[in-house]
């Protein structure tokens, strides 16, 4: 459990990084429905609302009723089977105009985490939907499992509104003023450099001269071993 | 000091030498790379003395050679896209009129050099598509308006001060008339068929009206449909083609008759003589073609000639012609776009120039496969045959091995489809826009096969870009088994898929061509081979039923269907849908749709997913602390550019990190007052896009790149279901002081070597830009070459050495496809537009490779050198030791004497 939590902390503040930047605030609510009947052809049911009053601040509130028996078993069921939990959102902005997204997550997963669900509501530049994601935090996956009923009893899910970030732009103000500073540096540095030659490059001659004296000082010894 | 001045010495030569390494030396020019030039589809041609000038549909005005088709010249106009030459006459110099609705320009050009003499625009109220014709020293530029008049507008070509050229426009009543389809202009005639109706002006009369003849009184009957074409003659001239089958109508003092004999549709006359040539279906397998020459005035044959047509080309036109005396010259253009220079009366195809080249839709590179000396050992143990027949064959085969290693390789030689030590021997199969495949050695540059697909087209994706797939189902690998590659496009006609599968090394098609029944909106290469080691790939219809091919392969699939997801993008409702294969049975496959990403109201512009190939070497960067960071590798994640019209922003560019199995936006950035081109090139863990800065009028790069921090989640298997935190984002944009039309990124075996990116520029350049010098900087961390980091500049620098074209120009690039070698160091590049043009690069340097230019003599030479400085100082070393030896011995014994002398001196003394 702690584990899970060190998780939850650290998507949590991946989401809160993105920067603010939508020009006009909008409020959405979205409608979720889910279906627990598994296979390919879904039959959606009703799970619950989540309103978001302000799109800037992002918050958001969930409204969902606790499972019933049967949903229970359903979702149970579809965790065993390793089948997929869809979701559908319907997603009505201020303006009215309706869009609708489809999701899906491993129903093992959901089940795993105890139906801790998160929802990523992904927004363009202008604070238009397009798209809901829904994601279960974890770090590995599962195929199928068997999750006791009352693990299963509701949903506690979190939503995270998603900026679309404002672009970077060549950084040309802080270059020119690193390319400033520079030039100072080193106009600074010419006006004081007025040593004489040996005194500037004294650590280049040094060597060059213990090198010399080395290679003069081996080369009459050999000659003397020799004569 | 001696010694310190030579290590100095060459570090200097080093430095030196690693810069001088980025451009190529003189000599090395043609070594590793070549070029072809073409011109596109001709639809203007003129034969002049030694030279053929042609106008074509890329808008190019180009000059060949007659003896041999070479490119003598070539003028590149206007993007063809906007603008399109409408009229070539040759004189002395050369006339065009290219442009297009009401902006055109007349330019003249000198006929040897083709540099351009003069040039005057010519600018019209009316919007609609015109004609023009050349008539004596004027030019005649007649624009129809529908249900209303024909605007004549005569404009004086010489001698005219550029100042006072204005046209002397009439109009002429004309409420019949449609549109500039339905109308020639046949000498001094403008001839126009209308609801059976022929209606003829004379354009030279000032004052002269239309007349009209019924269609019936010419032809017997109007019932089916009648086409005009025009015949280039003295007395004005029209064909009249029903049923494919044309009638010549001539004008004779403002009366028009019908002559009374039967033509071909592809008739054409040159003015040179009175013959009328056309081209027939000949019965002989050989020689399928036929030309026709019959008189003019009787309609009689006057000689037939039967043509040696390469096999392979499609159905040709005459274009143009010239009679010298006896000898005629016909230049025939194909359905495939290539152009062929006949010699009449023998009949015998002087060149031929692939011209569908010039378009090339899809790329992809082939291992050759191993010569049949390598191969042979793998038949031993084929038969029954016993041991010592076994062990003679591996004798024999590895002896002539021996001596092909011995003699330099079988490999080296050009036109040998051999598979080489290092993969630079390569096949580079080609699909082009004309539906003509075409295989291309990467050493000569040569044509090793080519295979037409009649009535094929490409699909168009988004942002209305062109595009066929090619996918490699297998490779030559896996010899016996030969490689197999398959080509996906549409039906020109009925817009249903095509499939073609074939062996990219011979061209040969077991097969032949599939047509299917449906449309093709998706397909995907599957990465599980069946037995015979043959890829399966997945086609998606429009009503989202999926197919796979082979058939068979679904024992294969089956155990994936859980794990296989597909991704659909609909330009049309700038969505992008996921797909999962889960609920498929074995009977029946079945797309259950996931997710969706719904753009509106951005328009989507690019999808760019990473090359399947790619292999990421290293999991992470190391910092300054040398702790490491751990790169975001998702296989799955797809980047997605969209453009939005706003009203505050006038567009604004969006890009998006899409993870393809669950539909999360990763990432999405967006940058206003920005507009496209969008480039976007996707490698590794990064993204990198161009689009343009309105705002500061500029282009602009941006990176993107993930990380998922100092913890790797998940080493061994990657889930996009398994999201435990979301990456770390890095993103940093930069100037680019050109404009770029394509970008890419190297790629490499192994992918050690760092990477380039290829860009593409409107100067015909193809620049590299190591992808260090682009990779986003750390915040508060230190940049340096102890931390291999490259401090931020705002803007990119493009040297002239980082062209690796070097003057080489190419024009209107489409496309750079890269390749790995076999070599880690190298990566092969295809740069495709008007020109052809293939290189190696090495990001890294050839790091695993010889110099060309390697003294292997002087090596050798050293060697034995030292070998033999070895044996001889050893044996001098042993003389002087055993010297050495004995006047130590001497020394001993004089020591003794010494002593024993000094003992009895001692004694002496005592």
């Amino acid at each position: 459990m702690k584990y899970i939590a060190a998780v939850f902390s650290v998507l949590i503040s991946c989401f809160l990084i993105s920067s603010n930047s939508l020009e006009h605030d909008g409020s959405l609510t979205i409608k979720l429905q889910h279906a627990l009947n598994g296979g390919p052809n879904p039959v959606y049911t009703d799970r619950g609302h989540i309103t978001i009053h302000s799109l800037r601040l992002k918050q958001a509130i969930v409204n969902q009723s606790p499972l019933t028996d049967i949903e229970k078993h359903q979702i149970q069921k579809l965790a065993e089977d390793n089948e997929l939990y869809k979701i559908k959102a319907i997603v009505t902005a201020n303006d009215g105009t309706e869009r609708t997204f489809i999701s899906a997550v491993k129903a093992c997963m959901l089940a795993e985490s105890e139906l801790d669900d998160k929802f990523a509501v992904s927004l363009d530049y202008m604070g238009r939907v397009i798209g809901v994601t829904s994601l279960i935090a974890s770090k590995a996956t599962c195929e199928g499992a068997v999750v006791p009923l009352d693990k299963l009893k509701e949903f506690t899910t979190s939503v995270y509104v998603r900026h679309s970030e404002t672009g970077a732009i060549p950084d040309t103000a802080s270059y020119i003023q690193k390319l400033e500073r520079e030039r100072e540096a080193q106009e600074k540095g010419e006006v004081k450099d007025n040593r004489s030659f040996l005194a500037k490059y004294w650590m280049y001659i040094v060597p060059v001269v213990i090198i010399m004296v080395i290679s003069s000082a081996s080369n009459p010894e050999a000659q003397g071993g020799g004569q | 000091m001696a010694n310190f001045r030579s290590i100095y010495k060459v570090q200097v030569f080093l430095t030196i030498l690693i810069h001088l390494t980025l451009a190529l030396y003189e000599d090395q020019v043609g070594k590793f790379d070549w070029k072809r030039s073409f011109v596109g589809k001709v639809k203007y041609v003129s034969l002049e003395a030694r030279r053929i000038i042609v106008a074509t549909e890329e808008n190019v005005l180009a000059s060949l050679s007659m003896n041999t088709g070479d490119i003598q010249w070539r003028q590149l106009l206007e993007d063809p896209n906007d603008y399109q030459i409408e009229l070539l006459q040759v004189d002395k110099e050369i006339l065009t009129v290219s442009g297009s609705h009401n902006t055109w320009l007349v330019r003249t050009w000198e006929i040897n050099s083709g540099t351009l003499l003069s040039e005057w625009p010519l600018n019209t109220d009316q919007n609609i598509p015109s004609k023009f014709t050349v008539f004596e020293k004027k030019l005649y530029h007649i624009i129809p308006v529908t249900a209303s008049h024909v605007e004549v507008t005569v404009y004086p070509l010489y001698d005219v001060n550029a100042n006072q050229r204005k046209g002397i426009l009439r109009k002429i009543t004309a409420p019949w008339i449609k549109d500039s389809s339905e109308c020639v202009v046949a000498n001094s005639y403008f001839i126009c068929l209308e609801s059976n109706q022929l209606y003829f002006l004379n354009l030279l009369k000032d004052n002269a009206d239309f007349q009209s003849r019924p269609l019936d009184s010419l032809l017997g009957s109007s019932l089916a449909k009648t086409v005009l074409i025009e015949l280039n003659h003295d007395t004005p001239s029209v064909l009249l083609v029903q049923n494919n089958i044309a009638k010549l109508a001539t004008i004779v003092e403002n009366n028009i008759s019908v002559k009374p004999f039967d033509l071909m549709p592809n008739a054409v006359k040159f003015k040179e003589n009175e013959h009328i040539y056309q081209l027939e279906a000949n019965d002989n397998r050989d020689k399928l073609i036929r030309v026709k020459a019959k008189d003019f005035q009787t309609g009689k044959d006057v000689f037939s000639v039967d043509l040696d047509y390469p096999i392979g080309l499609g159905a040709p036109i005459i274009l143009g012609g010239q009679s010298i005396g006896l000898v005629t010259k016909l230049f025939l253009t194909t359905t495939d776009n290539a152009l062929l220079l006949v010699h009449l009366p023998e009949g015998k195809i002087l060149w031929t120039r692939e011209e569908a080249l010039s378009s090339i839709i899809a790329t992809e590179f082939f291992e050759l496969p191993i010569s049949e000396l390598d191969a042979s050992i793998e038949h031993e143990f084929d038969g029954d045959s016993d041991i010592i027949s076994m062990f003679t064959h591996r004798i024999t085969t590895q002896i002539n091995q021996l001596y092909s290693l011995l003699s330099g390789g079988q490999s080296r030689k050009n036109g040998v489809m051999v598979r080489d030590e290092f993969g630079l021997h390569k096949i580079i199969v080609v699909a082009t826009r004309a539906g003509k495949l075409f295989a291309i050695d990467t050493l000569s540059g040569s044509i090793a096969w080519s295979y037409r697909l009649p009535n094929i087209q490409p699909f168009l994706s988004t942002d209305k870009k062109e595009e066929m797939l090619l996918l490699v189902q297998r490779t030559a690998k896996y010899y016996p088994l030969p490689a197999q590659c398959v080509l996906l496009a549409q039906d020109s006609i009925t817009g249903l898929g095509v499939v073609f599968q074939f062996d990219p090394i011979t061209g040969q098609s077991t097969k032949g061509i599939q047509r299917l029944n449906y449309k093709i909106v998706q397909a995907v290469l599957l990465p599980y081979p069946n037995k015979n080691l043959l890829k399966p790939f997945l086609v998606v219809s429009d009503t989202l039923e999926v197919h796979l091919f082979p058939k068979d392969s679904i024992s294969q699939l089956k155990e994936h269907f859980s794990t296989t997801f597909l991704y659909i993008a609909d330009p049309k409702r700038d969505s992008l849908n996921g797909y999962s294969l889960k609920y498929s049975t074995e009977d029946s496959l079945k797309l259950t749709p996931i997710w969706e990403v719904n753009f509106q109201p951005s328009n989507l512009v690019d999808v760019s997913a990473k090359p399947i190939n790619e292999i990421v070497h290293s999991q992470g960067k190391v910092l300054y602390d040398r702790s490491v960071y751990y790169k975001y590798v998702n296989p799955n994640l797809l980047a997605v550019a969209t453009v939005t019209p706003d009203p505050n922003h006038r567009s604004v560019v969006s890009v998006y990190l899409i993870d393809g199995v669950t539909g999360l936006i990763l990432h999405s950035a967006s940058h206003r007052r920005a507009k496209g081109p969008i480039h976007l090139v996707h490698s590794e863990n990064w993204l990198v896009y161009t689009y343009f800065n309105d705002r500061f009028r500029r282009m602009e790069v941006s990176a993107v790149e993930l990380y998922e921090g100092h913890l790797q989640s998940n080493s061994t298997v990657f889930s996009s279901f398994a999201v435990s935190q979301l990456p770390d984002i890095q993103t940093q944009s930069y100037i680019l002081p050109a404009m770029p039309l394509k970008m890419t990124v190297t790629l490499t075996e192994r992918g050690v070597t760092n990477k380039f990116l290829l860009i593409a520029l409107t100067n015909g350049a193809v620049i590299e830009i190591p992808w260090l010098l682009l990779q986003p900087r750390f915040t508060g961390m230190p940049c340096g070459p102890e931390e291999s980091c490259i401090p931020y500049m705002p803007e990119i620098p493009i040297h002239s050495e980082t062209t690796i074209n070097y003057n080489q120009t190419l024009s209107r690039i489409s496309g750079i496809e890269v390749a790995p070698a076999r070599l880690e160091s190298t990566c092969h590049v295809l740069v495709h537009g008007l020109d052809i043009f293939y290189t190696r690069v090495a990001p890294s340097k050839t790091f695993d490779l010889l110099k060309e230019d390697f003294d292997y003599r002087l090596i050798v030479l050293v060697l034995v050198g030292s070998i033999v400085a070895t044996f001889v100082t050893k044996r001098l070393a042993a003389r002087k030791a055993l010297k050495r030896a004995w006047k130590i011995f001497h020394k001993k014994d004089i020591d003794k004497k010494i002593e024993v002398m000094r003992i009895c001196c001692i004694g002496i003394v005592k």
